[in-house]
């Protein structure tokens, strides 16, 4: 891990408007995340853990408050640059997969390959599809595949173009424990072999006890989770278990 | 980079079927407008064909004077093939016996159209003309003047070498007094009988290209003087004017409401395609996409969807007009329009459709938030549905015009279509509004059904419009067509007279009705018929056109002598507009034309001179006369008190079977100066010329048919989009299949039938507006429609809508809950 920042988030708010009046989401959120570092992000349904996603991976727009991703102050950009931003340095995993249904494997793995212009994505995402496991399903479609696989497409879609900084938004939050265990070893996997920044969301302890750094996300707060409390919470994970993403 | 994953998004998606809709509905759009713009070209030359048999041409000039060269000789520049004759009355003697006949000349090349048809005799030859020295007679003639060899008009004779039973461009006159005789123009000057001053008409007749004739009258028509006429088949010269502007109007208003229908479909089936991409849109701005590779890959990708469409449908539009031309009387099918009007056609309908209908959805699509991977419920900005409409009724009013060439009525049908869409909307959201909300039980399928039916009253209101708009077009274009058809029967019905015989003198008229009853041959109506010209209305001296010319003032009158009669009923196929018909002695009953040609009004006192004498009648009634049938009509009808006194000759129409023209031979030789009138060729070729009309105004009913079905089907499958995920919720919840089918069923029953019913509704209007204001029609209302169309509507919407739903439903619960609505 590098003593460089990846993500510097400084006073960070999100509020909404509301029929009810306004409603804060983030309510002062301050983190800094080391290059190829990895935390997960716990936190209760409703915390403000997938709108926090969604700003540090320049998808949304804070109310006040600073990001930066990689060296760029996020609030200076506009949407196309946050566009180009994250087809340079960014790539995602979905809760729900997210895979095109009219693509076969191959052809979903190398998308952001062939948006971001890298010559050769055709190979480049056999070679990952490989990597993955998945060699034999190049040209399935993903109602084709089952859940397990269609997330290790979506995994090799994440690592196709090299990324700065890896969001993964409950990724094994639509399967089942082995598949979870599996998608989860390849995700760590990749993520040590590139050197990825993971900042991972998450009801799943087992999974963010596997990141470097856990955080928690309480009412719109973030704080630095100890050691203790994840213990406590390993005792009583159900709690934290819910339908769904936050 | 854009362009490979678009081809690759268009290819994948169109193979799995997600295109189906969007694909079909641009298909439609351009077969209807491609095929009917050729078939209806194509039959249109062959109605115009066959209409311009009955004038011997396409264009005719009718002079007092002799025609310009110049007017000849640009109709030569323009390679119109054209010729020259000359009309006018002489006396024609034969032996001891003498006659007033008119003389028709001509020169080589008469008809330009149709055929002169002549009484052949066995073994005899004839040219295409009569030959110099020679003359060419009407039947009747040769029985008035005793079937002579030679005949002396004006200082020459001439030999009569052939019998002429009708000539093309003669018309349907059965009270021409005078019998004609064909003669070649070059003969005339050696007759003498045409001198300075002498009443001849001069007419020139042009054949040739379409373009060319158009632009031939765009030269010669500035340059005619009053005197002189312009004519074509239109003209009203021509007993199927009517019929043929009828049906060309029908054919443009048809394919413009089919075309306004498949861009409807259109409209619907891009909203759902534009609807399908959120998800990706917002995956692949997360990626990093930029805003111009997202339109630019989605701009590629709908415009494959687009030329694929229109390559189908221009395919389509060709192979359909191949299957018509196939049923079409090979004369006709030789007609072949030029195919770049069509195919153009086509491919402006295909993208200015699919692209002006999309232009909102994919406005929408492109501004889908990244966020959506995250969250979603968001979606892209709300333009408000000005927009799309505004864009919507301009593709439209662009496309009608482009193919009716015409902007008023391109503009009325763009202001109905807005004005149906508003109204239906209104009157949809208010019935379902008006519906009691009965809550969710999950056991019953009607309550359920009520309530989904309420509970997307908006979304509802607007399926309503598409479901009713689909259904008004279409039964609105039904009445239409069955109207028009059997006004055309009516005209022409079967066994409709094909015989008259006039100038029966009094004392045949008994003998000859002996004669026709022994051979079974029914007589239709005897009318008698006395010649007398109107000199006076109201007391006031009428004046003829030519001393109007002279400066003589006073009120115009009629020039010629007209046929009068007498009767005690109205004649079947007239109408009284006014009045009473002959009530008393001195009654007298005018047409509506020439009474409002003459400013004559009910009560008015008109004076005719008959036989020397003077009468004068009270104007009693006015009558509406249908020029267009085939039967003998009369201007002015008075009482039998009040014109039996004077001489007269009488006529009579039958219908004789076509194998039975011995009877015909008979009465010419026992009755040699009653005169036949066979029209039993004109008939054929009138019906010949409905048929081809019937023919293209159900092929456009069969396009406008397929169109309202996919409106209807594209509606279906975007209402079940709005309800899927309750269809998902339900199921979860242990709804069985049995009772979603049937809630939906009943849903889309219920609204099938407000539609059925908004639709009756809405086309009876527009049924009197079209009938009253454009096809001059007779208003009705349709009252099996009210029942019919209300459960037509509930039976077809339903089946779509369950049918639907079957395929949602074979899909497992997670998987229908995961699906993009």
């Amino acid at each position: 891990m590098s003593e460089i920042s990846a993500i510097t988030v400084k006073a960070l708010v999100k509020s909404v408007a509301t029929q009810e009046g306004e409603l804060t989401i983030l309510n002062g959120i301050n983190m800094d995340v080391k290059q190829g570092e990895s935390i997960a992000i716990l936190g209760p349904s409703g915390s403000g853990k997938s709108t926090l996603l969604g700003l540090l991976a320049a998808l949304d727009s804070p109310s006040s408050g600073e990001i930066i991703l990689d060296g760029v102050a996020l609030h200076s950009l506009n949407e196309e640059k946050k566009a180009a931003l994250r087809k340079q340095k960014v790539s995602f995993i979905f809760q729900s997969f997210m895979l095109v249904d009219t693509l076969n494997a191959l052809e979903n793995v190398m998308l952001p390959a062939e948006l971001a212009g890298i010559n050769k994505a055709k190979e480049k995402a056999q070679a990952m599809l490989e990597r993955v496991g998945l060699s034999h399903r190049l040209t399935h479609f993903p109602n084709q595949l089952s859940g397990g696989e269609q997330q290790r497409v979506a995994i090799a879609r994440a690592f196709i173009c090299e990324p700065k900084v890896l969001f993964a938004d409950e990724p094994t939050g639509n399967l089942d424990a082995a598949n979870s265990q599996k998608v989860a070893d390849m995700l760590f996997e990749l993520n040590r072999e590139s050197d990825t920044t993971l900042v991972l969301v998450t009801h799943d302890l087992a999974l963010a006890k596997r990141c470097e750094r856990q955080l928690l996300m309480n009412s719109g707060e973030l704080t630095e989770d100890s050691e203790a409390e994840n213990q406590k919470r390993a005792q009583k994970p159900v709690s934290l278990h819910s339908v769904g993403a936050s | 980079m854009e362009m490979q994953l678009a081809w690759r998004l268009f290819k994948r998606e169109l193979l799995q079927g997600q295109l189906l809709l969007i694909v079909l509905a641009i298909t439609l759009a351009v077969l209807s407008v491609t095929g009917l713009a050729r078939v209806s070209e194509r039959l249109q030359i062959a109605i115009n064909g066959q209409a311009s048999k009955f004038i011997a041409a396409d264009r005719i000039i009718n002079s007092p004077v002799k025609i310009d060269e110049t007017i000849l000789a640009k109709a030569d520049e323009l390679g119109l093939h054209h010729v020259s004759s000359m009309q006018f009355n002489s006396m024609v003697f034969a032996q001891d016996k003498f006659q007033l006949v008119t003389v028709r000349a001509v020169e080589e090349g008469y008809p330009l159209k149709g055929k002169i048809e002549l009484n052949e005799k066995e073994g005899a030859q004839y040219s295409e003309l009569p030959r110099a020295g020679h003359l060419w007679f009407e039947t009747r003639l040769g029985g008035l003047l005793g079937y002579p060899k030679v005949l002396e008009l004006g200082n020459q004779e001439f030999s009569l070498s052939a019998e002429i039973a009708r000539l093309p461009d003669a018309g349907f006159n059965p009270f021409a007094s005078s019998p004609v005789v064909l003669m070649r123009i070059e003969d005339v000057a050696s007759t003498g009988v045409i001198q300075p001053g002498s009443r001849v008409t001069y007419l020139a007749q042009f054949a040739g290209e379409a373009e060319q004739l158009t632009e031939f009258e765009a030269y010669a028509k500035p340059l005619l003087n009053s005197s002189q006429r312009w004519v074509d088949v239109q003209s009203g010269d021509s007993p199927i004017a009517d019929a043929v502007k009828r049906a060309e109007r029908f054919l443009l208003l048809a394919s413009l409401l089919g075309i306004a229908l498949a861009c409807a479909a259109i409209g619907i089936a891009a909203q759902r395609y534009c609807q399908r991409h959120y998800d990706v849109v917002a995956m692949l701005k997360t990626f990093g996409a930029s805003a111009k590779q997202i339109r630019i890959l989605f701009g590629v990708h709908l415009l494959l969807v687009t030329f694929f469409g229109v390559v189908l449908g221009l395919i389509g539009g060709f192979v359909l007009d191949g299957t018509i031309t196939a049923f079409l009387p090979a004369e006709i099918a030789a007609y072949s329009p030029p195919l770049l009007r069509p195919i153009l056609l086509g491919l402006a309908t295909g993208f200015i459709s699919a692209f002006m209908f999309s232009a909102y959805p994919l406005m929408r699509l492109l501004s889908i938030p990244p966020l959506r991977v995250l969250q979603r419920q968001l979606e892209g900005l709300q333009l408000g549905m000005w927009l799309h409409l505004i864009l919507s009724l301009l593709a439209m009013a662009v496309l009608g015009y482009l193919y009716s060439k015409s902007l008023p009525l391109t503009l009325t049908v763009v202001a109905g279509v807005l004005l149906l869409g508003l109204l239906l909307s209104v009157l949809g959201f208010a019935m379902i509004r008006a519906g009691h909300s009965i809550g969710m039980k999950t056991t019953n399928p009607l309550q359920l059904a009520l309530a989904g039916l309420r509970r997307r009253a908006k979304q509802n209101a607007i399926q309503l419009v598409g479901f009713s708009s689909a259904l008004v077009l279409l039964l609105t274009i039904l009445a239409l067509r069955q109207d028009l058809l059997s006004e055309w029967q009516n005209q022409l019905p079967e066994n409709a007279p094909n015989y008259f015989l006039v100038n029966i003198a009094p004392d045949e008229s008994e003998p000859l009705g002996e004669f026709l009853a022994q051979n079974t041959v029914k007589t239709t109506d005897i009318y008698p018929v006395i010649r007398g010209r109107l000199i006076e209305i109201n007391g006031e001296k009428l004046i003829s056109a030519e001393q109007e010319k002279e400066g003589i003032e006073g009120r115009r009158g009629i020039s010629r002598e007209l046929n009068l009669t007498w009767r005690d009923e109205l004649p079947e196929n007239n109408e009284l507009l006014e009045g009473e018909f002959n009530v008393n002695d001195n009654d007298v009953s005018v047409e509506s034309g020439v009474a409002e040609r003459l400013g004559i009004k009910l009560g008015d006192s008109l004076t005719y001179v008959i036989d020397n004498q003077n009468l004068t009648v009270n104007v009693s009634s006015i009558r509406e006369v249908h020029w267009e049938t085939l039967q003998p009509n009369f201007f002015m009808i008075f009482t039998k008190s009040s014109l039996s006194s004077f001489a007269h000759t009488s006529m009579a129409s039958f219908y004789l079977d076509e194998g039975r023209s011995d009877v015909v031979l008979q009465i010419i030789k026992q009755f040699p100066t009653v005169s036949i009138i066979d029209v039993g060729n004109m008939i054929k070729q009138l019906r010949q010329i409905i048929d081809q009309v019937s023919l293209s105004l159900t092929l456009v009913l069969v396009l406008v048919i397929l169109a309202s079905s996919l409106v209807m089907i594209a509606q279906t499958e975007a209402g079940m989009a709005t309800r899927q995920r309750e269809l998902a919720v339900l199921r979860t919840f242990g709804a069985s299949g049995w009772l979603l089918r049937m809630a939906t069923g009943l849903e889309f029953a219920l609204l099938g039938a407000i539609a059925g019913l908004l639709a009756v509704i809405v086309a009876e209007f527009t049924l009197y507006l079209l009938k009253t204001q454009v096809f001059e029609l007779n208003v009705y209302m349709h009252w099996p429609w009210w029942g019919i169309a209300p459960v037509c509507g509930a039976l077809i919407v339903a089946l779509l809508g369950v049918w639907r739903c079957r395929q949602l439903l074979s899909k497992s619960c997670s998987e229908l809950l995961k699906s993009p609505a």
